[in-house]
Formats: structure tokens, sequence, C-alpha cells
């Protein structure tokens, strides 16, 4: 089966800056793919011009099938996004949002089985804005489902979230994976990627420097010789925070 | 459409529940015209009329003591012409009317002219010059429509005449809604477009195949709706909180709003165009719509506007709809009576539409 996603050679300079620097990869059907790098690294750019977003300088990108320079509203019709920065509009309840965006892809959907599908049909009546940080992002996976997309676009989701909204957004995301869309990430918690992708790329300046599944990475980087000095612990702090305060999510 | 429409319809609804636009958009402007309505500021329009009356006769009495149940009127008939023309240059009179010796109502007699009225009028109070020449020219009017067609009933329009008598909130009336109208085009536009291109929202949006001429419409139709119910809800508050008499037709005013709203519209996005934080689109917004508010003729007349502003405040688009209103709302101009304003304001349209489309961008 060809890969859902496929880049190739995907470049894209600022004025002297060059954010994407000629990186290649492809995310089989069905997988968690994370990219993961520092601030800078072009991790949201290059998912920018995935989405549709922003114009590469050279190379391509083909998502869904679709030439993403060519037909990037063919490519926005097929994906789902959840963008770093981005906000709904105000004064419209959190069902009003999804029923939105569905109009935007010119669908009709059930805008509470998708609030439900994601925890939140308690606050189908809520204003979006009113909404906590991990609701919100519940919000906005629910809303990035609406088209029933291949590919789903998630730009640092857990980003601010406590530790209990985290791993109930890890949960949301295996659920939407199990039902057969491929997920493609970014994210800086490393845990992160550990937990939930079955591969990562790991860019920095620009560039993929290492690609892989986590296991075969740690894997490679012991067989180069590395040991950690200190030997590792059989809980850490987070495991003492979730003993403690429980998996309940936690919302007003 | 059914895209656009059904966006449109989100919108409208977000709107019922955002209550500062509500307060802006409904509220501030019914607040000014309590206010100013109960102030009745400059009180309502009073003529003083000097009759100089040569003739003598019983149709000479009879058409000064028709003229005297006139409210808006208040007739002096004590002096001769030269000391009331006097009077007039003093500042004392605002009208002179001499009643010609050979003054009779009736047809004229073939080879015969008809007497003449002379009326005097001071260049120095042309609007109430033109209250009173508009109520005098209408009475005889009927005098002479109802001598030719020999029904003896002078009064039979008085009505209509003391029902001219301008109320400040009548002349206020128009000015709001035309204030409204300028606000909703250009603030709501500016602070909705700039707030949500800083958070992202309009970054999201365009994450999805929305078309953006799509996603402009269904905001130009949102606020052409919105105008449209200020309009109607204003005029309503009007009619019957403060008894204010719209004389035009309702079609009317209704189309002169939205050719002004399309207008504020195209140039608040012209001016969002150039907007990049809601700071900006506070001083910008102000920088637009003050000079209007007071130079075309909101709350007072624009015959106050200082003679070197003329010349801009006679162009701008506030004046324009302003003077269409006005004209149709008092003294029941049809479409083609503001014909001047009307084109003035599909010239600013296209002017503005051209800007909107060269400056205004969603990201």
């Amino acid at each position: 089966m060809p890969p859902v996603v496929s880049v190739r050679e995907l470049r894209k300079s600022y004025g002297q800056i060059k954010a994407v620097d000629g990186v290649s990869f492809d995310v089989q059907e069905g997988e968690i793919f994370a990219l993961l790098g520092p601030n800078g690294a072009g991790k949201t750019t290059t998912v920018e011009i995935l989405e549709g977003l922003r114009q590469a300088d050279s190379g391509t990108a083909l998502v869904a099938g679709v030439d993403v320079r060519k037909d990037p509203s063919g490519v926005k019709e097929r994906i789902g996004v959840q963008l770093q920065q981005s906000a709904f509009p105000e004064n419209f309840v959190a069902r009003e949002i999804v029923d939105l965006f569905a109009l935007f892809y010119r669908r009709r959907v059930d805008s509470m089985a998708l609030l439900r599908s994601v925890g939140l049909e308690d606050k189908a009546k809520q204003k979006q804005e009113k909404l906590s940080g991990g609701q919100r992002q519940r919000l906005s996976i629910a809303v990035a489902l609406v088209n029933e997309p291949r590919v789903l676009f998630l730009d640092e989701p857990t980003t601010g979230l406590d530790p209990q909204a985290r791993r109930n957004l890890w949960e949301l995301v295996r659920a939407i994976r199990a039902r057969g869309t491929t997920v493609l990430l970014t994210t800086h918690y490393l845990d992160e990627a550990e937990a939930l992708c079955d591969r990562v790329a790991i860019m920095d300046g620009g560039r993929i420097i290492a690609l892989d599944s986590p296991a075969s990475l740690i894997q490679a980087l012991l067989g180069r010789g590395f040991s950690k000095p200190i030997v590792q612990q059989q809980a850490n702090l987070d495991d003492v925070f979730l003993d403690l305060t429980g998996r309940a999510l936690r919302e007003a | 459409m059914r895209q656009i429409l059904g966006y449109t319809a989100l919108l409208l609804r977000a709107y019922t529940r955002d209550r500062t636009a509500m307060f802006f958009g409904f509220l501030f402007p019914l607040l000014f015209m309590a206010l100013f309505g109960v102030l009745n500021f400059g009180g309502s329009v009073r003529v003083d009329l000097a009759v100089v009356d040569e003739a003598k006769n019983e149709q000479s009495a009879a058409f000064i003591s028709t003229l005297g149940k006139i409210e808006t009127l208040r007739i002096t008939t004590t002096g001769d012409r030269d000391a009331e023309v006097a009077k007039l240059t003093s500042g004392d009179r605002d009208l002179v009317l001499v009643i010609p010796s050979d003054f009779r109502i009736a047809p004229a007699r073939p080879g015969s002219s008809v007497p003449a009225l002379t009326l005097y009028e001071s260049s120095a109070q042309p609007d109430t010059a033109a209250v009173g020449r508009a109520i005098l020219s209408s009475v005889v009017t009927d005098m002479s429509f109802a001598a030719t067609q020999t029904a003896p009933v002078v009064t039979l329009r008085r009505e209509e005449v003391t029902g001219r008598e301008l109320k400040y909130v009548d002349f206020l009336t128009p000015g709001i809604i035309g204030m409204t109208i300028m606000q909703l085009g250009i603030s709501s536009v500016a602070f909705a477009f700039v707030a949500e291109r800083q958070r992202g929202v309009i970054r999201r949006v365009m994450a999805t195949p929305i078309p953006r001429r799509n996603y402009i419409a269904a905001h130009v139709l949102q606020r052409l709706i919105l105008a449209m119910v200020q309009v109607l809800i204003l005029l309503a508050v009007a009619v019957f909180a403060f008894k204010v008499t719209v004389v035009g037709s309702l079609g009317a005013l209704l189309l002169v709003t939205v050719l002004g709203a399309v207008v504020f519209l195209c140039l608040g996005f012209a001016v969002t165009g150039l907007l990049a934080t809601e700071n900006q689109a506070a001083v910008a917004t102000q920088i637009v719509t003050l000079p209007q508010l007071f130079l075309s003729g909101v709350f007072f007349s624009r015959d106050a506007v200082p003679a070197f502003l003329k010349p801009i405040a006679d162009y701008l688009p506030l004046t324009f709809l302003n003077d269409a209103l006005r004209e149709i709302a008092t003294t029941g101009a049809t479409l083609v009576d503001v014909g001047g304003d009307i084109l003035g304001l599909f010239a600013w349209a296209v002017v503005s539409f051209v800007a909107a489309y060269r400056l205004f961008r969603l990201d």
C-alpha cells in the first residue's frame, strides 16, 4: 500500500533562514507518526506545508494522494488539522463550532455524536471560550474530524495541559487511530512520543536527523555504547503525581 | 450558497450572545436618541413671520387667519413694508410676507394678471426661511386650488402643513440611523477581523476548504441584515416612544440604508486591511468615524459646519447618507428626489469597494 503522506526534498526559506532544508519521509496508513525537535527545528513549517497553508520553495509532498502544491484545497478536503496558536470564533457554543466547521467542508454531521466521541457531550451548549484548555483541545480534535479525514495533523496538541488531560488526549488519539485514521503530530514531550507513536522523525536545523520507531532509536543509541550515569528508577515523579492525584480528568 | 447562508445564520446567532456588540449596536443609539430626545435640543422650529396687509379686504383677512392657525408660524401684522423689512435685516423677523393691494382669492380674469405675494427672506437664516417658505407655498397652493375648484375648503390640507413642524427628534432620528450604520460598517468589521486575525481564528478557518469569498460574503451578509434590523428597531422606537413623524416611505429608507451599509462595510474592510493590532483599530476607526460624526449632520444641521470645511463635509459618505435619510424621513422625499445623494453613495461604494479589494487581506 502506498504511503498516505509522502514528502521528498522539501525546502522552505524565510530570507536567509532555511526553515525546512531538504526534508523527506513517508507516513504509512494507520500510523501515529511524530515530528520531534527543539523550537525552530522546522516542525511547524513542515506540517503547515503539508496542510496546504504554506507553499514550499521546492520539493514535493503528496498527502492522501493529492499533490499539496497543485491542489491545496483538495488536501484540505481530505485532512483534519489542529493548529498551533489558533482559536475558534467567540460567542459560539461548542456544538455550533462543530456545525460551523462541518459547513466549511459542506458536510452534514451529527455534531452531538462527534462531541460524545471526544467526551464533550455535556459541554455542547457551553461557549467555546469558556471551556478549559483540555476541553478546548478535545473540541478542536472533534472539529478536525468533521470531514472524516484520512490524515489528522496535530501540532503540539498537549502543550499547556495538565498530566491528566495529556493522558486523556493520548487515549483519544489512540482511539482515532484505531478507527483507521493516520495521525501526524508534533510535540516537545519525548515521553509523549515514546508512549504514543509508532515512528518518530527527529528534526534539527530544518533537516531530519533520525527516523525510526522509538524502541529502535533507543536500541541504536545503546548499540553505540551509550549508558546513563544514573540507574533507571523504578518510578519517576510523573508516576508519583498520577498515583497521588489519580487519572481522572480535572475540569471546572 | 447554502454554505454562505448557513454561516450567516450561525454568525447572527453568535451575535445575539455578544453583549458588547448588542450594546453598541442597539442600546447605544437608543440611549443617544433618548438623551437628545428628552433634552429636545434646539426645540421645535419657530418662524417669525411679519405679514404686511396692503389689501385689507375680507379675503386677505381670511388668509391671515389661516396662517395664524399654523403652529410653527408666529405672526405679527402691525408694521408696514419698510419697517418690517428693516426688522428682517436686523434679525427680528425671519420672513416678511407682503399681501398686495389687489389681493383676492378667485380664478384669474382673462387679460388680468394674478396678484403676487411678495416674500422677503433673510440670507442670515436660510433654514428657518426654507421652513417658512415651504409652509407658505403649501398654503397658497391649497388656496389657489380651492378657489379654482370652487370648493371653499382652504383648511383642507392644513393638517399636513402643521405636520411639517420639525421637532428636534424628527431631525435627529435619521442622523442616529446614519451614525449607527457607519459604526456597524467600520467598527464591527475592523475590530472583528483584526481580533480574529490576531487570535488565529482566520488561520484555522483557512485550513478548511471554504473559499475566501464565501467566508467574506457571509460576514457581509450578516452585517447587512443587522443594519436592516437596527434601522427597523430604531425607527420603531423613534415612532412609538418619541412620537417621531416619518413622512417618507419605509422601503425607500431601507434601500438607502442598505446602500449606506454597503459603502461603510467596504470602507471598513479597506481600513482593516491597513491594521495589524486592536489598538491600531481603535485609533483608525476613530479617525474615520469621528470627523463624519461632526461634519455630516448627525446631531446638528450641517449649516453649523465652518465654511472652510464645507467642501469636505459636503462629500463625506455619511453626509450623503444622512441627507438622503433625512429628506425621506422628514419631508417625504422619494428616491428620485434624493437622487444626488444616492449618486454620491454609489460613487463612494465603487471607490471603497476597489479600496477594500486592494487592501483587505485575511491573514
